[in-house]
């Protein structure tokens, strides 16, 4: 499997470093599917989409994008066809599944609550007895 | 799904290596433009989305796989769903159609389970290991003496000795004899339990274990030891409960304490079934090179070294046994068997017929149900030549046509199993006594379920492929256009089906040939005059505790009066008893001389079957006397015996002249014997075994402990007569045993039962490929009618008698007919070659058998011919003519 890894660039004294990050594989998916629900997009969009979303903090490492598309793909949470671009090249366009929106909806309640366990932990100021 | 589909339908379109480049270069391209609206130059921008976007060569790798394999997926899935589809369009044309469906389905469910239940009985009794590890290493070893004729013979005490430590191959041998002995104590009365004596060894060579306790230690055969017992875990449930505390206690065998080692695992038999072993105990100075006959041998040959070898070794010691022993041992030689050909060598040439006649009943199935489906494509031309003209490509017709035959056999195979489990459930009772031996585990298993499907797969596409094909590659424009006259006559198709109904009428003659020629051998060997009468007579078989029957006066005693008491009882008729009675296998031979007679050239030397026999044996078994007199009570002097001959004896050794009054030496008594009577020859051996000359000794001269008892009666059950059979015994003495109890005319039958079940089991056969065969042919006929309705309705217009009209019909399945007989009779004389072995009293080229068979065949076949053309008979010229 390709490991699904996030390229994070973090401010420091020396400027921009960049410094990957491993992430859950579910994560980068779970990213893609939220992207897809607004619409049909290609992959370089999807790319935009998290890059802009995130205020290019968060920015995906973009070959990896694709085999995490297409493993989408394979579990039928996404789907594709070939589209004429307004550049007139051949394009691949994705589109949730409904099995794929129930997964997003899934997915992001388990997101939150991972949030909000750890912000939880790190906001609690004193030593559990 | 909708994208799914447009995929299936341009396959071709599928490149995941280019759509993967493709989509990659967009994705550079897209940024590149981006960046460059932004104001970065070319050069920097394409080297800043290159460094974005990582190694893509390892992208494109990793998403070409994942490509790859939704492409595999896909296409399984399309597969799949499209053979669904089909199935379903074919499960419901099927059921639009009952009466070829049925047909249909039940004559692959026939192939398919008489197939299944043949080759897993095969596969039963020819291959599966017999139950001990190993078992290729395993053989029986019998004394041979190819010069006088003698195979199988048992062997001598010597004989084992040297094999056993002389040998360079094996890594042991044993000796067993078979035994049965009386078990007293635990629950029940006394019973007579079967089992053998065995060499310490004997187990160890076979390697099996004990379930409790030990096998024989080394020494305990050695004469003087305690007694010791081996006992079969059936035995230990049934007469001790079970009771793990029973090893090292002592049970009563024979009268005497025998302390019980261990307990076999469950299933475990020996030889036969077997239920106690205790050691093989012989006086060796006693026992001479000569006396064979009595003991069994069995070894295990080392690793790597194969029987040929092993059989080398032996004769190596057999030779140099013949310069130390010239008179017992000159000419005799170990015959040495692999165990599994010892005991079920003389099924593998019946299962072999078997497996031929069953591949030939699946082919004739395949024929007919290609038959069938040819008939329903004709019918269908017009439907498959419109969804041809609609746009449907010539392989998916075919495929279609193909799913349907599939179906057709899925089911048939489903209703094989069925039958093929029914089918082995018999051939179970075709077995002596209604079970199989111990070594043969008749089932269905995950093997043979596996080999019906895969039988049904070849089935279906066999019968499926041609008919599919010929149907989608039929012309289409001809097809419609023959449609719009009604019905195409279709001269290539028939021509095909005609073939079809050819061979099946050639492989119905070739089993019924078979079958006939197998159904005569049992017939003339169940009807061959045995020379004794066994209708009426019940037998039973008695062995006195030597412990409580010390002498043989003792033991003549009691034989007197069980003889005399049950002649008393009524409807008895006549009663006596021998050592063994005719098909029992008693078949105890020796040397017999003439006194005065020049001695024998060696190799040369008279051998007769001899035992002792009570005055009213013959009586009771209805074998008349030739001429002298019959033994009495007073022929008692075992000093000077006298004896009864047979005519066989009369012919072989006095030249057919009168022996009454010669003396001569036999086995049976150290002293010459007065021959005072002659008996009709009978059949003491077990057919188709040969009788040979035979001398009787009386019982009283040399009394027995083990005896046949045989009671005539005048009852036509003779089983009626086992109560009062059983109180008599158990009036004289409580702890003797009665077993074998059964009528004569059993003893009989059941020595048939190879023969029996080989006559069965091919006419079932026979009678199967007949109907098929018929079946084939009304099918040709009733279509080739139907396709000529017109014709005939013009002939019949212009004049034709109705006679004329069935001479026409009836013609063409005469052809028909004929040609399969034809070659069907060939091809029998070619295969018989295979039955001559089990062939008795007919020969193979028989030539009843060749001439009654078609007979049968013209008139089946003009039965099922004669419908369809009395149907053509019928025709109304208006209607046939109108009907266009």
């Amino acid at each position: 499997m390709y490991a699904g890894s996030i390229v994070a660039y973090t401010s420091n004294a020396d400027g921009y470093m960049p410094r990957t990050v491993d992430l859950l594989q579910g994560t980068l998916d779970l990213l893609i599917l939220k992207t897809l629900s607004w619409g049909p997009a290609h992959g370089y969009a999807v790319a935009r989409w998290i890059e802009t979303l995130t205020g290019e903090v968060l920015r995906v490492g973009e070959g990896s994008l694709y085999p995490a598309l297409h493993r989408l793909e394979e579990r039928d949470w996404v789907e594709s066809s070939w589209q004429i671009s307004s550049t007139k090249r051949r394009t691949k366009v994705y589109r949730l599944t409904p099995k794929g929106r129930q997964q997003l909806k899934t997915e992001t309640g388990t997101w939150s609550q991972f949030v909000d366990a750890v912000a939880k932990v790190l906001k609690t100021e004193e030593r559990p007895l | 799904m909708s994208e799914r589909w447009l995929r299936w339908f341009q396959p071709s379109r599928r490149d995941p290596k280019r759509d993967v480049d493709d989509e990659i270069q967009f994705h550079l391209e897209a940024r590149i433009s981006d960046l460059v609206a932004r104001g970065a130059r070319p050069e920097d921008a394409r080297r800043q989305a290159l460094h974005e976007f990582g190694d893509a060569d390892v992208v494109r790798a990793d998403t070409v796989r994942i490509d790859e394999r939704i492409i595999r997926r896909d296409r399984r899935a399309d597969w799949i769903s499209e053979f669904i589809r089909d199935a379903r369009v074919g499960l419901r044309s099927l059921l639009r159609t009952p009466a070829y469906t049925i047909t249909t389905v039940l004559c692959a469910a026939l192939g398919i389970g008489v197939t299944g239940a043949i080759v897993s009985a095969s596969y039963s009794i020819l291959v599966r290991p017999l139950p001990y590890p190993r078992d290729e290493q395993l053989v029986t070893i019998y004394a041979d003496n190819p010069g006088r004729g003698y195979k199988n013979v048992n062997i001598s005490w010597p004989d084992f000795i040297a094999w056993r430590d002389r040998n360079q191959t094996f890594s042991g041998i044993g000796i067993f004899t078979w035994n049965s002995n009386t078990v007293s104590g635990g629950s029940g009365d006394a019973e007579r339990v079967t089992g053998s004596e065995i060499s310490p060894n004997l187990f160890a060579i076979l390697d099996v274990r004990p379930a409790i306790g030990r096998l024989f230690l080394q020494n305990e055969d050695e004469r003087g030891r305690a007694p010791v017992v081996l006992i079969s875990h059936r035995l230990w449930l049934r007469r001790f409960g079970g009771d793990s505390a029973l090893v090292g206690r002592t049970i009563n065998l024979d009268g005497r304490a025998h302390t019980v080692v261990g307990v076999m695992s469950p299933g475990f038999n020996f030889p036969q079934s077997g239920d106690v072993w205790v050691p093989f105990k012989t006086d060796p100075a006693l026992e001479s090179h000569a006396n064979r006959g009595y003991a069994g041998a069995i070894g295990r040959i080392k690793p790597g070294v194969t029987v040929e070898q092993a059989r080398a070794d032996l004769h190596r010691v057999d030779a140099q046994l013949a310069r130390e022993f010239p008179n017992e041992n000159d000419g005799w030689q170990a015959g040495v068997l692999t165990m599994r050909d010892d005991l079920v060598g003389e099924l593998r040439r019946p299962l072999q017929v078997f497996l031929v006649a069953v591949a030939m009943v699946l082919l004739t199935v395949c024929a007919n149900l290609a038959n069938l489906m040819l008939a329903r494509g004709a019918a269908r031309g017009r439907e498959v030549a419109i969804r041809a003209a609609l746009g449907a490509s010539r392989g998916r017709i075919a495929r279609q046509l193909m799913t349907e035959s599939i179906v057709t056999a899925v089911l048939g195979g489903v209703i094989g199993v069925g039958i093929a489990w029914w089918g082995v459930r018999l051939l179970r009772f075709a077995f002596p006594d209604q079970s199989p031996p111990f070594y043969v585990k008749l089932g269905l298993d995950a093997l043979a379920i596996g080999f019906i499907v895969l039988i049904t797969l070849v089935t279906g596409i066999l019968f499926g492929s041609v008919p599919a094909l010929r149907t989608a590659r039929a012309n289409l424009d001809a097809t419609l256009r023959e449609g719009s006259r009604g019905a195409g006559t279709g001269l290539h198709r028939s021509r095909l089906r005609a073939a079809l109904v050819v061979s099946e009428i050639a492989l119905s003659v070739v089993l019924m040939v078979g079958a006939a020629l197998l159904a005569r051998s049992y017939k003339n060997l169940a009807g061959s005059d045995l020379g004794f009468d066994e209708r009426h007579v019940l037998s039973a078989r008695i062995t006195l505790p030597s412990s409580d029957y010390a002498t043989r006066a003792e033991v003549a005693n009691f034989y007197q009066r069980l003889l005399t008491d049950l002649r008393r009882l009524p409807g008895v008729v006549a009663v006596g008893s021998a050592q063994g009675i005719p098909f029992s296998g008693w078949n105890v031979q020796g040397e017999a001389t003439v006194e005065g007679a020049p001695a024998p050239k060696r190799g040369e030397e008279l051998v007769a079957h001899y035992q002792r026999v009570t005055p009213d044996y013959f009586k009771a078994i209805g074998v008349p006397l030739v001429r002298g007199r019959w033994f009495t009570d007073a022929d008692r002097d075992s000093l000077n015996p006298v004896i009864i001959v047979n005519e066989l004896m009369v012919a072989k050794a006095f030249g057919g002249r009168d022996p009454i009054g010669k003396r001569m030496g036999g086995s049976g008594s150290p002293h010459a014997a007065t021959v005072i009577g002659v008996i009709k020859d009978f059949r003491h051996y077990r057919l188709p075994e040969p009788m040979g000359p035979a001398m009787y000794y009386p019982y009283a001269s040399y009394p027995g402990w083990q005896q046949t008892v045989v009671i005539r009666t005048s009852h036509d059950h003779p089983q009626s007569v086992i109560p009062e059979l059983r109180t008599a015994v158990r009036a004289i003495d409580k702890r003797v045993a009665l077993y074998q109890v059964q009528t004569f005319g059993e003893v009989v039958s059941r020595s048939f039962w190879r023969q029996r079940l080989q006559g069965n089991v091919v006419s079932v056969f026979a009678v199967l490929a007949l109907c098929l065969a018929c079946i084939g042919l009304y099918g040709v006929i009733s279509y080739a009618v139907a396709q000529r309705t017109r014709e005939l309705g013009v002939r019949i217009a212009l004049g034709a008698s109705r006679g004329r009209v069935v001479w026409l019909v009836g013609r063409q399945s005469a052809r028909l007919v004929l040609a399969g007989v034809a070659v069907g009779l060939l091809a029998s004389y070619f295969a018989v070659g295979l039955l001559s072995s089990l062939l008795y009293g007919v020969r193979p080229t028989d030539p009843g058998t060749f001439a009654l068979v078609p007979a049968i065949l013209a008139v089946v076949a003009f039965l099922a011919a004669v419908i369809p053309a009395a149907r053509a008979a019928r025709v109304d010229p208006i209607i046939a003519m109108r009907s266009e």
